[in-house]
């Protein structure tokens, strides 16, 4: 245990010290002969650097395909040859081999095989950062697609939280205002030993489907019971098209801002009005029928809002939105958010500076791609002693929706979106 | 200045100043007193006379102004008695529940900003500068926004209401049901169908939402008649004259939003629509077809379902009082009957078309 954790730092460090050289080495060369790194030069040191980052996560997996699923998710800050590098941990890490599958789902629900399965694919369909994921066929004929857990996950991400734990630590120490991330840290630890429970995925899974279970345009797997354990998910096969494939969005006749606003109203939903929702919504996990239905898959990460917390997100959302500041400094306060003075002052400017941001003219609305990147770096430079866990996690899935608006080039208007919906997606009469 | 016909965004956004400004329940809002201790709606120091001489100006062209039958005007429920029963019992959720829809649904109405105006000289036969049609985008859509919800350091309507809420019922739990109301059901059937696919749908859509929202203030009527009654009674509110001066206040901001909406709409009643394959449409055909599918829609099936929506809620609600069945029937027997008027007075271009 102590030596892979030992093990597992090194690695992490020595990466990352050979991609922070591959930038810096050419860039000092450069230096001294006087001119500036090329796009093409700079594209190609972009792309051994994903190369590198996507290699040492494959290896390491765990935390670290978390981070690089974050990261491929921001199209709108990261350079295209870093993003289509990294995309590939949000549905295809490599499997591990059938036999191991079979071992797990043969021990997991006590039974061989055959006698749950007429067939069963060997190669995976996908793959991501805790399970991957078989395509099958009951004895009763039904489809399904089987998650299986990786055998070694467990041990795996316990040890990488600790290793950045250290690494918080660190970074507190040296950078003089920090942003707070150990409470974040022991948040994203708790959410990962949720994540690996899979009976309580099927249970989150359950209470997402009978929310929308009056809305056509959503759709979440039916979860097989009998043949699902902690370790194993059985559930009814969906498919669709990936949510950031654009092209083949509008090769069905779907509008992807349609689509968009469509999935708004889903998120909206779940977290402002339910106050339950599944809080991972990275490409990987959402798709779209080609009749514009959104498909919602992969209910580990899920979570359940403390009482009134979705009617203060609902007035922050909304005051930005209406520009309102003072109105946005009531919801600050309510959502729980405290200055380190104790006074209103910090969050007043905080206000005046996100809807000055927003109140641009041309605004309607949406919730701009870098809205939520603008609040923290507003939190970061004003000093604002709490931020709300719960408020983190929910600013995550906004910043991870902001991606996919900007994958689908179209803007969500949230405010469209809160009042109900917006236009119902379907293609084009 | 009561004469002009064009004015700058600045002018319709511009406010008289106040002697005293609005706090209401300690938060900030638009407008205020004057030094007579009058309450004084904001933006109205040029938008009050501009939508007058806009109305004259059509009267004068011979054209009439657009009228949204107040008969159609559905009640709200539970009705201002049944709300004060309930109070009277200590049962206060339902009453705390609409209040809040109310001030949301209020801070909704910002929407309107987010219009898109398309290019009116392009799709209008005759001329329209001076029109309130001409300022839509040009002051009058960011003045309704902003009285709705608030702007800046100012609170609107939204406030408002919220205001009278927590000064009326004492800071009350929200219930935690609210925001699924709002947004609970969406539109099945998606976007409607164009009732006129021969002229641009962004024209269409336009008119729809101003005609939407028209018919949505009128009705707004009866929630501040509601709202005061149920407010200013002193045996079931905390705070009597402030709640009720509150909505009343709220009242009085509506006027413009009721006036130059119907101005607008009956500017193009007046006027004549380019179909985008170079033919004409009547205006008054196009305006009276949007206002008899809203009023349709609105006064049939709505009302009823919100009704159905809300009484197992209610009933729920009850059950913490002393006495729930008693409370009940009390409550059923002050139930008043409400049927939408047969007509919505806007066939014309129905049986026309
Ligand atoms: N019911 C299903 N039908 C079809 N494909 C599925 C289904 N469930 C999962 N998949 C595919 O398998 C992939 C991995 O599944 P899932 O996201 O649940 O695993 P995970 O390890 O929890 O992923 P993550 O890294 O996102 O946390 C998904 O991205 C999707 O492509
Ligand atoms: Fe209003
Ligand atoms: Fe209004
Ligand atoms: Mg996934």
């Amino acid at each position: 245990m102590r030596l892979t954790r030992i093990v597992r730092s090194l690695q992490i460090g020595w990466t990352a010290a050979r991609v922070w050289g591959m930038y810096k080495i050419p860039y000092w060369l450069k230096k001294l002969r006087g001119r500036e790194l090329s796009e093409s030069e700079l594209s190609a040191i972009h792309e051994r650097a994903a190369q590198k980052t996507l290699d040492l996560a494959l290896g390491l997996r765990g935390v670290m395909i978390k981070m690089c699923q974050a990261v491929a998710t921001r199209a709108d800050i990261f350079p295209p040859e870093i993003i289509d590098k990294l995309k590939q941990c949000h549905d295809a890490v490599p499997p591990k081999g059938f036999e191991i599958v079979r071992e797990i789902v043969e021990s997991e629900l006590g039974k061989s095989m055959d006698a749950v399965f007429s067939s069963f694919e060997p190669e995976a369909m996908a793959s991501a950062s805790l399970a991957q994921v078989h395509r099958a066929r009951l004895v009763d004929g039904r489809e399904v697609a089987v998650k299986v857990q990786y055998p070694d996950i467990e041990t795996i991400i316990r040890t990488d939280l600790a290793n950045m734990r250290r690494v918080c630590r660190v970074y507190e120490f040296f950078d003089p205002r920090p942003l707070p991330l150990l409470p974040l840290l022991v948040e994203l630890t708790r959410h990962l030993g949720m994540e690996l429970d899979f009976v309580r995925e099927a249970d989150c899974a359950d209470r997402v489907r009978e929310l929308f279970v009056d809305d056509p345009q959503v759709k979440i797997p039916v979860i097989h019971r009998e043949w699902s354990t902690r370790r194993v998910l059985t559930m009814e096969l969906v498919g669709g098209i990936k949510i950031t494939e654009k092209r083949k969005i509008e090769a069905v006749g779907l509008v992807p801002a349609e689509v968009l606003q469509n999935l708004m109203y889903i998120y909206v939903r779940m977290i402002l009005a339910a106050g339950f929702f599944q809080a991972d919504p990275h490409p990987g996990n959402l798709f779209v029928s080609p009749k514009g239905q959104i498909v919602v898959l992969d209910f580990g990460l899920s979570k359940e809002l403390p009482e009134g917390f979705g009617l203060g997100l609902f007035e922050l959302m909304f005051s930005l939105m209406t520009f309102n500041e003072s109105a946005m400094v009531r919801a600050f306060e309510e959502l729980g958010f405290r200055s380190k003075t104790g006074d209103t002052t910090t969050f007043v400017a905080i206000a005046r500076r996100m809807v000055n941001r927003s109140d641009t003219g041309a605004f309607e609305g949406e919730l701009t791609e870098d809205m939520t990147d603008e609040l923290f770096e507003a939190i970061r430079e004003d000093p604002v002693a709490e931020v709300p866990s719960d408020f983190v996690l929910v600013a995550r899935v906004f910043s991870l929706l902001s991606g996919i608006a900007h994958s689908l080039g179209s803007r969500a208007n949230i405010l469209q979106a809160m009042s109900g919906g917006g236009p119902a997606p379907g293609p084009e009469s | 200045m009561s004469d002009a016909l064009v004015y700058t965004p600045e002018q319709l956004l511009s406010s008289e100043a106040a002697a005293e400004p609005l706090i209401a329940n300690g938060v900030r809002c638009h407008g205020g007193f004057d030094v007579d201790g009058q309450y004084r709606s904001p933006r109205t120091l040029c938008r009050a006379p501009a939508i007058e001489a806009w109305q004259a100006q059509l009267s004068q062209d011979g054209h009439p102004l657009l009228e949204v039958p107040s008969r159609a005007m559905p009640p709200q429920y539970p009705n201002a008695a049944q709300a004060k029963l309930l109070l009277r019992h200590g049962v206060r959720e339902p009453l705390v529940r609409s209040l809040t829809i109310i001030s949301i649904v209020e801070g909704f109405g910002a929407m309107i900003r987010d219009v898109q105006v398309p290019d009116l000289g392009e799709v209008l036969v005759e001329p329209f500068a001076g029109t309130a049609l001409a300022h839509l985008q040009s002051g009058l859509f960011e003045a309704h926004a902003r009285d709705e919800s608030g702007y800046r350091d100012e609170g609107g309507h939204k406030q408002m209401w919220e205001a009278a809420r927590d000064a009326a019922l004492e800071n009350p739990h929200i219930p935690g049901d609210v925001l699924m109301r709002l947004m609970g059901r969406r539109g099945q059937g998606g976007r409607p169908a164009p009732l006129f696919p021969e002229i641009g749908q962004p024209l269409e859509r336009m008119l729809g939402f101003m005609a939407n929202v028209l018919v949505v203030e009128v009705f707004a009527e009866e929630t501040f008649r509601w709202g005061m009654d149920i407010l200013s009674d002193p045996d079931v509110s905390a705070a009597a004259e402030i709640a009720g001066g509150m909505v009343s206040h709220i009242q009085a901001d509506e006027k413009p939003h009721v006036e130059y909406l119907r101005t607008a709409l009956s500017e193009v009643s007046a006027r004549t629509i380019k179909t985008v394959e170079g033919g004409t449409l009547p205006g008054k055909q196009v305006i009276d077809s949007l206002m008899h599918r809203i009023l349709e829609q609105t006064t049939r099936a709505r009302p009823a379902d919100q009704r159905d929506d809300l009484r197992e809620n209610l009933a729920e609600s009850m059950r913490t009082a002393t006495n729930p069945s008693a409370l009940q029937d009390d409550f059923d027997a002050l139930e008043t009957h409400w049927a939408p008027p047969a007509r919505t007075g806007f066939e014309a271009a129905e049986d026309a078309a």
